[in-house]
């Protein structure tokens, strides 16, 4: 293998512009991947494969009522043969109250024994093990209690109809890694103090968890099944440590998953940029290596010495990328904020360098393939030539193209860990390519077939079609990118549209729950109005229409679903939001319905999730009992999410009569929330108070964080899109420079040149960003309806904005990579072609 | 004396390459009557290109002055000259140089459309149809001849029915048979649209035929005559 360094190194340098593109291509399509690949490790490292420490045993049984006689004797035996232990814990939300200064803050209580957890961690501001410091009649509270209730170690705090001395504070809590995910800080109780209480009366929210530590780990999947047999359907649930959902890992599983899917789309779009940019160079060299051929140089030679160019290329973009990466990581405590768990770490490890160049040698190889082929097609013949060969279609591109296909689905079934997802992914990205690639061609069809009304515009259009000008993917690639950042922004929009900028000044901003059945008049005393007092009964939706509903399944759903635990209450009217769109009335008047068979009306939005229709009937367990209801009316509602709604509403007789207890929403001037919270639980401890507000705040600064990083991830495609755009002008650069001057000759100034090509570069953006807007809209509406269940917007303002920027921004690029072309001399040009 | 289309003072043009100075033209007086057909022949190198740029105003002159149509366009820029080109001059080269992404009939009619001209459509198609190239008129350049693409260029140098065309080379880039048929075409066009033709050949046959030869060498005018 000869290697010619002089023909090289002169090759490098004169490459130029094109090869620095190419560098920042490489750079750019691993730098995010490589990023988030290594925060996904350092993530998965804390939360899953240390499962049992998040999960505090190798296996845990949920319930929302205490557990089975059944399952406890299972458990209870279990343990007697020394296969496991096991701890009880209770946990629920409520409000504890300042004993000195009588100020209330809504609190997540976790009730403990002595030994817990078996696994993970809890440190305390005193060192000492939490079972060791954590007496009956004292707590150890998070800092955020003793902050925002400006209390000290030592003082009294009240929760329920106890009070408690607090005697440490928590730092960290491996089961609780984030707190973004809670409505409250965490106050730790004794399991002893729980009955006194007197919190967790009938219908209390409250999650009651066994947490067992087996003797042998390795039996936890047969232990899984031994309790699983004990356990309660639907009510209880058992769950080993690596399997157990938990709030944080589906959180970050989703994050990391989006972000992953914006990085391969960055990725694909480098790739391109990088072939774009190396056909520019090899297409500038096309003189050049006929000469080189004339002269006896092999395709081999040839080949061998742009291999190592490309490499030398590859292995700088690389570095930079990897340098990169490690600068995009060190962003991310910024970027996340208190988003990340507890203890991970943001440090580049060595397996993150690595993978950056492990996948910096697959990107450049799999995307510089064809043009390096394209090499071989190179004929001496072309030194006596002047036009470009259009560039066929052959074998070998189809070949090129199966590889990159190949090596996308690799990498996506790589990243997303899923196969079938994976599969999913890549087909819809193709579908989605494929879809936009066909809208960008009917638009360059039908533009070409449009007669423009000013000669500017005529040769705008037709440079558009200029051989090697690539228009269809620069189209297919920015609208890709535009389409990605604007669904974002639609949706953040819409979601903030609904929850927090549409919240009707009116509208309640303080929900009670639990309020007990004896309490509904001291209540109204409290709160000193007479406030509506919704019943409720918990229940759960066992079939419809006898066709049972499997709550495993239910759970996959990504929106609400069947099989959770409903909310129904009863009552003969209507709420002032509600209509009736099917069914005339209520309870159906006059309609016979089967013996022992109630009527039920159904909000639409459950409807439409379980497929619910009139007349069908529905299976409840309320309780413990059983009863049948039949569709008598579907309801619709007139305002947004945080006016008070049921799903399910009966007639008074036929629930009346069921264990309840009373849910309030009222309005208050925000500032006097917190003095009603306090005066509520003094005089009713067990109610607890959901400060709705406060709540929305909270999810607008989550929403806003979230919109920031995803914005963050795609603007590197938005980068992607236009160093493609950037490639292309390089690439297509001597025919820009040859129509200049013939321009120029035939008596166009410089003007013209600059008007021509700022309208070719217009026209690209706005059919770009057309077709992106017309596609966002339309994912973003298909998102809101479908997966959020919000009326979507469609923000035609934000839509022009984004047209207006695209064009700006492709005219800037455009422009500033087209300046040695607008000042081109026609004599110089005409002279160069002369003498080659 | 009528006044000269294009008059040219004392031009010369030199290059410095590293420490070289190169002497391409030196210390040219010419000048141009209307509807003359002249030849500037002379060997390979001898000037004759650059002195057909300077003089069309594509190049400037280093030293001396060019007027065209009795205007000094030595000192004009690129967006002075432009109207000039358009207006008054039209060119044909030896590499045809038509836009790619435009047909024979975009082509031609491009200048026209520049100098927004209504009829730009009709001037085109006529002088289309007038070179017998009218069903070629959807064709892009990439798919005529050679013989077929300096028709066209010819038809784009006249469809503003300038006063001066500019012609480098011509036919070099054409077989004898599509020689003679673009030589006999340009003269019978010129003599139509009575414009001024300035040629630079180093063939003598079409030499021949002009009223006027300008001979070049080393850069020099060295005769200024009638061919023989």
């Amino acid at each position: 293998m000869m290697i010619h360094y002089r023909f090289l190194w002169e090759e490098l340098r004169y490459g130029g512009k094109q090869a620095l593109t190419f560098i920042i291509c490489v750079a750019l399509s691993i730098a995010t991947l490589t990023a988030l690949n290594s925060f996904r490790r350092d993530v998965h490292g804390s939360l899953i494969d240390e499962a049992r420490a998040l999960q505090g045993g190798d296996i845990v049984i949920h319930a929302h009522q205490p557990l089975s006689e059944k399952l406890r004797a299972t458990v209870d035996a279990l343990e007697r043969d020394n296969r496991l232990y096991q701890q009880r814990t209770v946990e629920f939300y409520t409000v504890a109250l300042s004993e000195t200064k009588g100020d209330s803050l809504f609190s997540s209580i976790k009730a403990v024994g002595p030994g817990y957890p078996f696994f993970g961690t809890i440190t305390l501001d005193s060192g000492r093990p939490l079972g060791e410091a954590l007496e009956p009649g004292t707590v150890v509270v998070a800092r955020e209690v003793l902050d925002r209730l400006g209390l000290m170690m030592g003082n009294r705090l009240i929760i329920g109809d106890t009070d408690f001395e607090i005697v440490d504070v928590v730092n960290f809590e491996s089961m609780r890694p984030v707190s973004f995910l809670s409505f409250g800080p965490r106050i730790f109780i004794s399991m002893a103090d729980v009955d006194q209480l007197g919190l967790l009366g009938r219908g209390s929210r409250v999650e009651h968890e066994i947490l067992l530590k087996l003797t042998d780990p390795a039996e936890a999947d047969e232990l899984v099944k031994i309790l699983g047999a004990s356990a309660t359907p639907r009510l209880e649930r058992v769950e080993t440590a690596k399997n157990a959902r938990s709030r944080v890992k589906i959180f970050f599983d989703n994050l990391l998953f989006f972000l992953s899917c914006i990085s391969i789309l960055t990725l694909m779009l480098s790739g391109i940029g990088m072939q774009g940019s190396l056909s520019a160079i090899l297409y500038q060299k096309q003189k050049i290596i006929a000469v080189t051929k004339a002269f006896g140089a092999s395709n081999r030679f040839l080949l061998t010495q742009y291999l190592i160019m490309v490499s030398c290329m590859g292995a700088f973009g690389s570095i930079i990328g990897i340098g990169l990466g490690y600068v995009i990581k060190r962003l991310f405590p910024l970027l996340f904020g208190d988003l990340v768990p507890q203890g991970v770490g943001y440090a580049f490890h060595p397996v993150d360098t690595l993978e950056g160049i492990i996948l910096g040698i697959l990107v450049v190889t799999v995307f510089t393939l064809l043009p390096l082929h394209r090499l071989g097609t190179v004929k001496p013949v072309m030194i006596f030539r002047h036009e470009t060969e259009a560039g066929k279609r052959s074998t070998a591109a189809l070949l090129t193209g199966i590889i990159c296909g190949l090596f996308l689905c690799l990498l996506v079934i790589r990243q997303i860990d899923d196969v079938k997802i994976g599969i999913f992914f890549v087909i819809g990205l193709v579908l989605l390519i494929g879809a936009v690639s066909l809208t960008a061609s009917a638009c360059l069809w039908l533009l070409k077939r449009v007669t423009l009304p000013t000669l500017v515009l005529r040769q705008a259009a037709k440079s558009l079609y200029r051989p090697g000008n690539a228009s269809r993917s620069i189209i297919v690639t920015l609208t890709s990118a535009i389409s990605v950042l604007l669904v974002i922004f639609l949706l953040k929009l819409n979601l903030f549209a609904t929850f927090i900028e549409s919240y009707p000044e009116n509208a309640p901003n303080l929900f009670c729950i639990d309020i007990q059945q004896d309490q509904k008049d001291l209540f109204q005393t409290v709160v000193g109005e007479d406030v509506l007092l919704f019943p409720v009964i918990r229940a759960r939706l066992l079939s419809i229409n006898s066709q049972a509903i499997d709550p495993q399944q239910e759970r996959e759903r990504k929106t609400d679903n069947l099989g959770r635990e409903f909310n129904l209450t009863y009552r003969n009217s209507l709420l002032d939001d509600e209509v009736i769109t099917e069914g005339g009335t209520l309870y159906g008047l006059g309609k016979n319905l089967p013996t022992g068979v109630v009527a039920v009306s159904v909000l639409d939005s459950i409807a439409e999730i379980g497929e619910i229709d009139l007349d069908d009937l529905l299976r409840f367990n309320i309780q413990g009992v059983e009863i049948d209801a039949q569709v008598t009316s579907i309801r619709s509602r007139t305002k947004s999410r945080l006016y008070p709604f049921f799903y399910f509403v009966f007639e008074p007789a036929t629930l009346e009569a069921a264990p309840q207890t009373f849910f309030a929403a009222m309005h208050l001037p925000k500032e006097l929330i917190p003095d009603m919270i306090t005066a509520i639980v003094a005089q009713l401890p067990n109610v607890s108070t959901i400060n709705v507000a406060d709540i929305a705040e909270r999810f607008g600064q989550l929403m806003k964080r979230l919109s920031v990083i995803v914005t963050f991830f795609a603007s590197f495609s938005i980068m992607a899109g236009c160093l493609i755009l950037v490639s292309t002008i390089f690439a297509t650069r001597l025919d820009r420079i040859r129509e200049t001057v013939y321009y120029k000759v035939l008596g166009a100034d410089s003007s013209f040149v600059l008007r021509v090509l700022t309208c070719e570069q217009a026209m690209l953006a706005l059919l770009s960003s057309i077709v992106a807007v017309v596609f966002a809209e339309a994912a973003a509406w298909l998102i809101c309806t479908t997966v959020f269940n919000i009326v979507y917007q469609p923000h035609w303002l934000v839509a022009a904005m984004t047209v207006v920027s695209s064009i700006l921004l492709v005219v800037i690029i455009g422009l500033a990579s087209s300046i040695g072309i607008i000042q081109q001399r026609p004599a110089m040009y005409l002279q160069q072609q002369n003498n080659t | 004396m009528s006044n000269p289309i294009l008059r040219a003072a004392h031009v010369s043009k030199h290059y410095t390459i590293g420490e070289r100075r190169a002497v391409v033209l030196n210390d040219i007086t010419l000048a141009l009557e209307p509807g003359e057909f002249t030849v500037i022949s002379g060997a390979s190198g001898s000037g004759k290109t650059t002195l057909l740029t300077i003089l069309s105003g594509l190049d400037k002159p280093s030293i001396g002055r060019v007027w065209l149509a009795g205007k000094d366009i030595t000192d004009l820029d690129e967006n002075g000259l432009a109207p000039l080109r358009n207006r008054l001059i039209g060119f044909v080269f030896q590499a045809f140089h038509l836009v790619p992404s435009l047909t024979s009939l975009e082509n031609i009619m491009f200048p026209a459309e520049l100098n927004r001209d209504p009829d730009a459509v009709e001037k085109a198609s006529h002088l289309l149809q007038r070179v017998g190239l009218w069903e070629r008129r959807h064709n892009r350049p990439e798919q005529l001849s050679g013989g077929e693409k300096q028709r066209v260029a010819i038809c784009r140098a006249l469809v503003n029915n300038p006063r001066l065309i500019f012609a480098d080379e011509p036919t070099g880039n054409l077989d004898s048979e599509n020689s003679r048929e673009v030589v006999e075409l340009l003269l019978e066009l010129q003599q139509e649209f009575n414009t001024t033709l300035l040629l630079a050949t180093h063939s003598r046959s079409i030499a021949d035929r002009a009223d006027r030869i300008l001979t070049l060498h080393d850069g020099r005018l060295v005769d200024d005559g009638l061919p023989s």
